[in-house]
């Protein structure tokens, strides 16, 4: 126990002296700060302007402000081109004004150039796109690129929908205004989530899911790469004369975990702090609000899932850091259990920007060791998870731990008298068996 | 204080290490554990520090089995290396520590082997911008700051120049005459003349020679004669397979038997011009080659 005090001590100071672990720690609660008091820096700097602007006398006439605002509230993107099937003047008049009611980013220009000629211009980028009607039920759209997130299809579906139906009410005999009111009926609507709102904890669960993906795998592979060192430099020779090798590999991994909570702790704890002082700033921002606005409990989950994952993880890195003779060997000794972690995380993640958290898959994988920490904090985080499958899921854990613990000691006791090539697994298996 | 080791076995897998080591030293004493690469001393050394244990056999002190939170054990092990990146007086307070020193301790400890090995100037340095040989005298401070009452130095003269072996050898000296044993392994047998008393030579896992070096050395057959003459190449035809030539002029010959001294000794110089005949007494090399030679 005293051994392992001593080896604990020493392995977290060596973190806080790495220039690295330092160094990074102060960039990101840099980056931070600098983030959440971008709109103070902003005010600052408008204001100067505004200052600049009053002293000098330019208030500006009421019209001109006005047309400012109303250019600025439109933000027209560019062109868009319009040929509609009909010669009646008028009634493309409708149809244009019909489009631009519906397409505010866009100038709406009726063109009655033929489709390669409007396709030209599409292409050359005098236009952003155009849509050329057949028909008023078909009609083909132009874009050069075609964003992942247009939407001109459906909103030109709805313009053209609306034209028909007003059509048919007209001719069935209804007025103008008449027709127009039932088409244009405001739904008042109201959503009040019963369970947990995946809009509003999507963002600060991705971040803490990020945080653990990116604690949990840099801190295992400096454990093992630490272990590797050891072995290479041959420091190793007078560790297992000094010290127990249990003691030594949970002094590291314990260690570790520390630094990296810390780390973690920093990083966050600054973000919160700069984020209360700047509140007032940010209110407007949905995102970032919600951010903020986590429970505590889910803090307190995170901690939990934190340390155990961290450990589960930890402990094998240490075991495969302790076969490897030379550093350079770590890479690809540890690819398979990067793999795995990976694996949990591309899960995880794909179940968030699905929307269902709560998949089969999902929850088998809350009581899968390896992958749990993240499949379940995320489902506590994002849906409604009962306190006895938490529960099942930390006991599970906390076992898995333990015993992996154990495993990874023995490995490591024998792992690191091996020198000369990295054993091959069966090998390690005979030995761990005999030790 | 006295330290035994009775009839340690050890096998790592099918692969018998050692079979039934048994060799005792005594405080004040220093002893040679002598053995070609691969002859089983790193494991024993290993077994004896407790970094496993063995498949059978007993470590006592004094007659009882060892307790390792009682005896302290300094290790100064064959392939040398500390942590390249970290400052000395750092990881020399660390590995103190771990072995059960209090911080002050440590630092008043360290503070005196640094002054004793003139390293102090290098103590707030980084490891790696030492040379080998300072590297070395580093190393030598972890086997030592403790105080340990066992002192086991494996190759310790290897990497030294002249001066710093002197060094080293005062050093040593020093540690045997504060009562400490020290068990010494080295392939440089001039060395293990100096300061052991006892030796042992393990050969493929088995002691195969063990005592008092005087006895050994005095024990050692007397049948075999040096002979130095001009007319080595004549004696050498009328002795056949019997004659080795040591040098030019230098012959070894083996004779049937220890009594055959008187004979033989009386029929070569009759029959040659001889400048010199004796009895043959090894060196420790000599026995070394002769026990260490053929591993099985």
């Amino acid at each position: 126990m005293k051994q392992f005090g001593t080896i604990f001590q020493f392995e977290l100071i060596s973190y806080f002296k790495n220039k690295v672990f330092v160094g990074v720690t102060v960039f990101l609660v840099v980056v931070i700060a600098a983030v959440m008091f971008f709109p103070n820096i902003m005010d600052i700097i408008d204001g100067e302007k505004t200052e600049v602007a009053e002293e000098a006398g330019y208030s500006g006439s009421g019209d001109t402000a006005d047309g400012a605002a109303h250019g600025e509230d439109r933000e027209i993107q560019g062109i868009a081109l319009l040929s509609v099937p009909t010669e009646d003047s008028q009634r493309a008049e409708e149809i244009q004004n019909a489009f631009q009611a519906a397409f505010l980013e866009y100038e709406v220009l009726l063109t009655e150039e033929e489709p390669e000629r409007i396709k030209e211009q599409v292409i050359s980028g005098q236009a952003e796109c155009a849509f050329v009607l057949n028909s008023m039920t078909s009609y083909k759209y132009y874009v050069d690129n075609l964003s992942m997130y247009d939407m001109s299809t459906e909103t030109a579906d709805e313009v053209l929908r609306n034209i028909g139906r007003m059509e048919v009410m007209v001719s069935s005999g209804m007025s103008v205004e008449e027709a127009n009111a039932a088409l244009s009926v405001v739904i008042d609507h109201e959503t009040e989530s019963l369970g947990k709102d995946q809009m509003q904890n999507f963002f600060y669960t991705y971040i803490m899911i990020f945080a653990l993906y990116m604690v949990i795998l840099l801190y295992g592979q400096m454990v093992a790469t630490n272990v590797a060192t050891e072995k290479s430099s041959r420091a190793m020779e007078l560790l297992i004369t000094s010290a127990k090798p249990v003691s030594m590999m949970f002094g590291k991994v314990v260690a570790s975990c520390l630094a990296g909570f810390i780390q973690l702790l920093a990083v966050f704890g600054s973000a919160i702090l700069f984020y209360s002082i700047n509140k007032n700033q940010w209110e407007g921002n949905i995102i970032v609000a919600s951010i903020f606005d986590m429970p505590l409990e889910l803090f307190v989950y995170m901690l939990i899932f934190f340390v155990l994952g961290f450990f589960i993880y930890a402990f094998m890195f240490g075991a495969i850091g302790s076969t490897a003779s030379k550093v350079e060997d770590i890479n690809t000794s540890v690819m398979p259990v990067t793999l795995l972690f990976v694996a949990g995380f591309i899960l995880v993640i794909m179940s968030m920007s699905d929307g269902n958290v709560d998949s089969l898959l999902m929850r088998i994988c809350s009581y899968v060791p390896f992958v749990s920490p993240m499949a379940m904090f995320t489902r506590i985080a994002m849906s409604t998870v009962p306190f006895y499958e938490i529960l099942i899921s930390i006991v599970v854990l906390i076992v898995s731990v333990v015993g992996i613990g154990v495993i990874s000691a023995k490995i490591y006791r024998v792992g690191v008298l091996l020198y000369g090539t990295t054993p091959k697994i069966g090998s390690i298996i005979k030995a761990v068996r005999k030790a | 204080m006295r330290l035994e080791l009775k009839n340690i076995r050890k096998s790592f897998g099918e692969k018998e290490v050692l079979k039934e080591i048994s060799f005792s030293a005594e405080s004040g004493r220093a002893f040679g554990l002598l053995g070609r690469n691969g002859a089983g001393k790193t494991t024993t050394i290993r077994i004896l520090m407790d970094v496993f244990s063995g498949d059978k056999g007993e470590i006592q002190i004094d007659g009882n089995p060892i307790d390792y939170t009682q005896i302290r054990i300094g290790y100064l092990p064959e392939e040398r290396g500390l942590y390249p990146k970290k400052k000395i007086i750092d990881q020399l307070i660390y590995f103190a520590r771990l072995h059960g020193m209090k911080r002050q301790e440590a630092v008043k400890a360290i503070d005196y082997w640094l002054d004793r090995l003139g390293m102090s100037e290098y103590r707030n340095k980084r490891l790696d911008t030492l040379s080998k040989g300072n590297q070395q005298k580093i190393q030598l401070v972890t086997a030592l700051a403790h105080d340990p009452q066992i002192v086991i130095l494996d190759e310790p003269f290897s990497g030294l120049d002249p001066v710093n072996a002197m060094l080293l050898k005062d050093v040593v000296k020093e540690e045997i005459a504060k009562g400490k044993i020290v068990l010494f392994s080295s392939h440089q047998m001039n060395y293990i003349e100096e300061f052991c008393d006892s030796i042992a030579i393990l050969n493929g896992g088995k002691i195969v020679l063990q005592g008092n070096i005087h006895d050994i050395k005095h024990n050692y057959v007397r049948d075999k004669l040096v002979v130095r003459s001009e007319e080595a190449d004549a004696i050498r035809e009328r002795f056949g397979s019997c004659c080795l030539k040591r040098t030019a002029n230098e012959l070894l010959i083996q004779m049937a038997g220890a009594e055959e001294k008187q004979r033989m000794m009386k029929q070569l110089t009759e029959a040659y011009d001889i400048d010199e005949i004796k009895i043959f007494e090894p060196s420790l090399n000599d026995i070394f080659v002769e026990y260490a030679g053929d591993q099985d």
